[in-house]
């Protein structure tokens, strides 16, 4: 009686559901805390935590630019280096948090490096981190989500997660670092500009 | 005058596990806190055995004459005690409703917290803090 | 409470999973360590569980299923199970998933037919439980992922301490 005549399908043969559903914020900070601690079991030091963590968030980002760009792009996606760091910026970011980013910058001093800050990520809200791991930020696994969505889309690019304290704020807002594979910049600049 | 003085915090056996005063107190001296700690843990089991009241789950209030103190057990065997000035109300409340749902998210959500450990986690305090504030306020003692 | 994207929830599993079955090599040790996994969460999350339901002792082990299936899985995975195929003395039972998030978008191949993908639930309902003195295992005897036509998780009682913390010395 709680059999689904859809299992029956093969999987791909079932409509893609609309992405509604909800869970409680609480699973989630629940399995990403026993997450972080079992990466913890299997790293050394501080930066292979964050890339055991980045690589498990890539895993999340190849699936999430499948999805949104079949729900939202009509399954079209983004060919040029800005479109994407806006879907990133706005779509991505929404469906993640459920408001675009703060802010979307180009670094001053390298021309291959953006960035995209914000308060308060869900995947931090819970997290004390203790004095002896410095500056970890178990945002890497949302630099994994954003590294996995770029090269899914053919943009290559080296993604880091930092806190940045801010002048008259208590917290400080994490940048996630998009550093762009020069091949994505080369491909960029053959192409007509915008 | 209602206010609250200090929040203990002891685990399944016995071990003090936080301790944070909001007020500066006569005897805050750390293994003072240590023993209440354990003698509470073990009155509170002996009570539980000698009330002659059906269900008796151990001592809920002490009532001296210069404090309160209340202690809530939640059902995985966790203490918290908090030290309040005499006749202060909804203290009950606040640990069973507020403390506790603050425990559950920044201590035990906290991947860096190893359970049943002493509670060294950051965002707990700050959030800790808030919340007397908010209270000490709601009575007129901070402005 | 607070609420996210299934989705997110759904992928990052599903994330772990890969990860599990990269560093271990072998289905059976994922089986364990997604057990394990569970029983870590279920030790902690007993404890919001308790605060947001304001639930009391359970009266008895049919009492217990039913806020597991009815009360925790509402909660944490806003979805619920039903409780079915109790033996005589009420000592085991079946929860029956109706949907289940961590499976939505998976398919297993056949190289990974023995993986049992929600462990992770037996581990957590087995450590939250223990945390209130009630000892149980708990496994999968149906999975959708494998073929059944339901996913049915089988809970059996072992042992049910009815002191409270600390336990008198004699125990």
């Amino acid at each position: 009686m709680f059999s689904s005549p859809l299992y029956r399908l093969n999987i791909v043969d079932r409509p893609l559901a609309k992405g509604k559903g909800e869970v409680s914020l609480s699973a989630f900070s629940f399995l990403f805390s026993e997450l972080v601690q079992y990466c913890q079991t299997r790293v050394s030091n501080i930066g292979e935590l964050e890339r055991r963590l980045e690589d498990i968030g890539v895993g999340v980002g190849l699936r999430l630019l499948e999805i949104l760009c079949f729900r939202e792009k009509n399954s079209k996606r983004d060919i040029r280096l800005l479109d994407v760091l806006k879907f990133v910026h706005t779509s991505l970011w929404k469906y993640l948090f459920g408001r675009q980013a703060k802010d979307l910058e180009q670094s001053n001093t390298a021309e291959d490096e953006y960035m995209i800050s914000d308060y308060d990520l869900f995947v931090n809200k819970y997290i004390s981190v203790p004095k002896d791991m410095g500056a970890l930020n178990c945002a890497a696994f949302v630099a994994g989500i954003v590294k996995g969505v770029l090269d899914g889309a053919g943009f290559r690019a080296r993604v880091t997660a930092h806190f940045v304290p801010v002048k008259g704020q208590p917290k400080p807002k994490t940048t996630i670092l998009m550093k762009f594979d020069s091949v994505v910049l080369a491909r960029e600049h053959r192409l007509p500009s915008l | 005058m209602p206010a609250i003085y200090a929040l203990y915090v002891i685990n399944k056996s016995g071990g003090l596990i936080y301790n944070k005063e909001f007020v500066v107190m006569a005897s805050n001296n750390l293994n003072d806190t240590l023993r209440l700690a354990s003698i509470w843990h073990s009155l509170h089991a002996i009570a539980a055995q000698l009330s002659p009241a059906p269900g008796c789950t151990g001592i809920e209030l002490l009532q001296a004459d210069t404090f309160d103190l209340h202690c809530f057990q939640t059902l995985t065997g966790t203490k918290m005690l908090m030290v309040v000035e005499p006749n202060t109300p909804d203290v009950d409340i606040l640990l069973r409703d507020t403390i506790y749902d603050l425990y559950c998210d920044y201590v035990l959500k906290n991947p860096f917290y190893e359970v049943e450990m002493p509670i060294r986690c950051e965002l707990f305090d700050s959030n800790l803090f808030q919340t007397i504030n908010n209270v000490h306020r709601r009575w007129g003692l901070l402005h | 409470m607070d609420a996210i994207n299934a989705e997110i929830f759904t992928l990052t599993y599903g994330s772990m999973v890969r990860q599990l079955i990269a560093d271990l090599e072998d289905v059976n040790e994922v089986n364990k360590q997604l057990d394990t996994m569970g029983y870590n969460i279920g030790i902690r999350l007993i404890d919001e569980f308790l605060a947001k339901s304001k639930t009391g002792k359970c009266i008895d082990f049919r009492d217990t299923a039913d806020k597991i299936a009815k009360v925790g899985f509402k909660m944490f995975l806003n979805t619920s199970a039903a409780v079915a195929n109790w033996n005589a003395d009420s000592t085991e039972c079946s929860l029956i998933l109706e949907d289940n998030p961590l499976t939505d978008f998976v398919e297993l191949p056949e190289n990974y037919a023995g993986l049992s993908y929600c462990n992770v639930l037996c581990g957590v309902i087995r450590g939250a439980l223990e945390m209130v003195n009630i000892n149980v295992s708990c496994s999968f005897v149906k999975d959708v992922l494998r073929g059944d036509d339901v996913s049915e998780l089988r809970l059996k009682l072992l042992s049910q301490m009815h002191e409270t913390y600390p336990y008198k010395d004699d125990d």
